[in-house]
């Protein structure tokens, strides 16, 4: 094993300056809702939504707002309200039949409130329904799903079938210097995870192969803004291979193959796939105390690390950690001081051998579980400061 | 010649022919079960499987189903005897006298596991007469499954020795049947019966045709571990229930011919197979897997299928089978008001469900769905 540690760069991924969610404005559209005022529970559901947009009189004006690469266009028509957003448009030189075979097979489904539909030759996302059966709830579920999908999948669309991108908002690319730096990240984190791989064959373990999954994973999405087809491909393989109810052997072709393709992926289209996208809904899930303890906690989880430091296999420990860093920072929206606290801990492992970080992140684990998990010092403060149901961060 | 061949035993009846025999699957709300003549208009099953229902759904060979009217229940022995609304046709099975039995002697279990069609498994008896919560049973090392109660166990001369009852979830091969003793006399007290439904009381047997607190003949507690009233009273339905059933009824769907377990439903209407199931918490989902796509002509069948005229309902392909789908959020089953707005969204989509497969069939190439009830397609052969 020749690697001996894991560099944890600062992300180039811009942080989302997304307002926290103003639950109070969910519970007024819902009480809205069930007066039977319509309207304004569409209206305060848009801005528990949308805290950043200013939301019109949707019986005036439509409104238009951004995801990423999408376009989210809603409108009132007579007593409906009506959302689409643009996905693709067929064009002759296009792959249309493989196009709409995709679209019919993974974006039409059961189990969703929104469909894809086509008009003449362009494909959209759309959803319409009465305003009396908006239940605040199923206008947030649309809203956030097919604003969702529509950015996941249109890049992936057009490279994939060649059809035109439609209606799309431009995502800035990055600045020569940013990009040399993310393409130096990406080289290093698939050389990187190469080599554990090898290590995670040799050692035959489904523990170090959950972490190595998770770690290769969560850096990307953490330190890189990707968008478009690589995005898509990445994230379409990190399905299969952190699956922890599939067969190891699958999961682990799965990665070994998603690392060929990912050192594969030419230079220009990697460019054209990193940008910092503009999100009206925060597309993150928004980071709790209780995910905080339940990952950095005491608990079995860290139990079961501690144990692997015990006995010495540093590597798998600290795999372990920096994974979990990583997914929460990934995956989740924090307040800027828990962010800072997160990061910390990176910072402190960054570039250290295997026994050195282990110790440390561990260390640094159990004191951010104590300052911001659901039982630590900051949560004790938020309770003895009001009497609310649930403890929420006040960022 | 072996020693076997003088044994002076019946010649063994074939159970190469399952289908023609009178074994039927039980629908209900809460589930399926399985249940066998015992004569051309009645059908015995378990108790738990007809269970809290008076009415429930029996399907035939052919995948119709025909209403069951629920006459007698004995929740302690877990037996029913349903009422059909017709006769039919399926072969009366004998019942054994059930004196002769010993371990090791084969048991044939018919039944419908899990759902599947009618199915055969076999074992041995591992004891005849096995002493369990105060009751005894026959038990069997045979395969039993969801779905095999109230199926009839059989000897090698093809006569019931048991009805299947349930298995012990903590061992492997550890199933039970209701001796043929009690099924007999349960049979027997049933022909005598006077009364269109009764229950027979846990202690004494005796039948009871009302709900009251103690018994009327032995003065037992009757709700000291049920709510005895409940067995004489329509079950309260969950809203979504009643909204899905209310919306069948609307579009001259039997809900209880549809019902097809708990929060499920399933029918025919015309050539056009439809489901109706919740996937999660907030979605209740109608679909019709309609055809299967062809090898040609798939771009104009998938435009087609993706064409904005379809809203609100929605077409997508799972493999090569495409269905039309309707997506209800739950949130909608507790608007009232809109109910018969939603009625309306429900019965178009059945309405185009039954025209759509012909379309599909006869104007872009599709082959019917294994589900497409072929008989009612029309326009051509369909094979």
């Amino acid at each position: 094993m020749s690697i001996a540690s894991l560099q944890c760069p600062q992300p180039i991924r811009h942080r989302l300056a997304v307002a926290p969610r103003d639950y109070a404005r969910r519970d007024r559209a819902i009480e809205s809702y069930e007066a039977g005022e319509y309207l304004t529970a569409v209206h305060e559901t848009l801005g528990y939504l949308l805290p950043d947009i200013e939301i019109p009189d949707l019986a005036q004006a439509p409104l238009c707002f951004v995801q990423g690469s999408a376009r989210v266009r809603v409108h009132i028509d007579d007593d409906s309200l009506v959302l689409s957003t643009a996905l693709m448009a067929l064009t002759p030189a296009a792959q249309s039949t493989a196009a709409l075979r995709y679209v019919l097979t993974r974006l039409s489904a059961t189990g969703q409130l929104f469909q894809p539909r086509l008009h003449d030759d362009t494909v959209s996302l759309e959803f319409r329904d009465r305003l009396s059966l908006l239940h605040p709830s199923k206008l947030a579920e649309v809203l956030q799903r097919m604003a969702m999908e529509s950015d996941s999948n249109d890049g992936w669309l057009a490279h994939r079938f060649g059809v035109e991108a439609s209606d799309r908002e431009p995502v800035a690319p990055l600045d020569e210097a940013e990009f040399a730096r993310a393409l130096e990240i990406w080289n290093t984190h698939w050389t990187t995870v190469n080599e554990l791989m090898q290590e995670s064959r040799r050692r035959r373990s489904v523990r170090f192969l959950d972490a190595l999954g998770s770690y290769a994973a969560n850096q990307v999405r953490y330190t890189l803004p990707l968008f478009g087809s690589v995005r898509a491909a990445l994230n379409e393989s990190a399905d299969a291979y952190t699956d922890k109810d599939e067969n190891p052997n699958k999961r682990d072709s799965a990665l070994a193959k998603c690392i060929k393709e990912m050192r594969q992926v030419p230079v220009e289209e990697l460019r054209a796939c990193l940008g910092n996208a503009r999100f009206a809904i925060n597309p993150l899930h928004e980071g709790t105390p209780s995910l905080l303890t339940s990952m950095l906690g005491a608990g079995h989880r860290m139990q079961t690390t501690g144990e692997l430091r015990a006995v010495g296999r540093s590597l798998e420990a600290a795999l372990e950690l920096i994974a979990d860093y990583l997914y929460l920072l990934a995956d989740h929206s924090w307040p800027s001081e828990v962010e800072a606290a997160l990061r910390g801990g990176l910072d402190l492992v960054s570039g250290k051998p295997w026994r050195e970080a282990a110790d440390a992140l561990w260390n640094h684990a159990n004191q951010t579980a104590r300052v911001y998990g659901s039982h630590g010092e900051r949560a004790r403060d938020d309770e003895d400061d009001g009497d609310e149901d649930e403890i929420r961060y006040d960022a | 010649m072996t020693p076997e061949l003088d044994l002076p035993i019946a010649a063994p009846q074939s159970l190469d022919d399952i289908e023609r025999l009178g074994v039927y699957q039980v629908y209900t709300g809460t589930g399926t079960g399985s249940g066998f003549l015992i004569d051309a208009n009645h059908l015995l099953t378990n108790c738990h499987v007809v269970q809290p229902y008076r009415e429930v759904a029996i399907e035939m060979r052919d995948r119709s189903r025909i209403i069951g009217r629920v006459c007698r229940i004995h929740p302690h022995r877990d037996l029913a005897i349903v009422e059909l609304a017709r006769a039919v046709d399926g072969e009366v099975l004998a019942l054994s006298d059930g004196e002769q039995l010993k371990p090791k002697q084969g048991v044939h279990i018919l039944g419908f596991p899990v759902g599947l069609p009618l199915s055969l498994t076999e074992g041995v008896i591992s004891h005849a007469r096995q002493l369990l919560d105060e009751q005894y049973f026959l038990q069997t090392d045979a395969a039993i499954n969801p779905g095999n109660s109230g199926g009839p166990m059989l000897d090698d001369q093809r006569r019931i020795i048991a009805v299947t009852t349930c298995k012990l979830n903590a061992a492997d091969s550890v199933g039970f049947g209701i001796p043929i003793g009690d099924v007999r006399r349960f049979i027997d007290e049933f022909r005598a019966q006077k009364v269109p439904f009764g229950v027979q009381c846990p202690a004494c047997e005796e039948l009871i045709d009302r709900a009251v607190r103690y018994c009327p003949s032995c003065g037992s507690d009757l709700e000291a571990n049920h709510e005895f009233g409940e067995y004489f009273e329509t079950p309260e339905a969950h809203p979504l229930v009643s909204f899905v059933e209310n919306a069948l009824a609307s579009a001259d769907i039997d809900p209880v011919l549809a019902r097809h377990g708990s929060h499920n439903w399933s029918f025919h209407v015309g050539s056009a197979p439809i489901k109706i199931w919740c996937c999660c918490s907030e979605h209740l989902n109608f679909s019709s897997p309609m055809a299967q796509a062809g090898n040609r002509g798939l771009n104009e069948l998938f435009k087609f299928l993706l064409s904005a005229e379809h809203a609100p309902f929605a077409f997508d392909l799972v493999g090569s089978t495409v269905r039309l789908n309707l997506v209800v959020h739950i949130s909608d089953v507790f608007a009232p008001s809109e109910y018969e707005y939603l009625a309306e969204r429900v019965r178009a989509f059945i309405k185009k469900a039954d025209a759509t497969d012909n379309l599909l069939i006869t104007q872009y190439g599709c082959q019917p769905a294994p589900e497409t009830q072929t008989e009612y397609l029309k326009g051509g052969d369909h094979g």
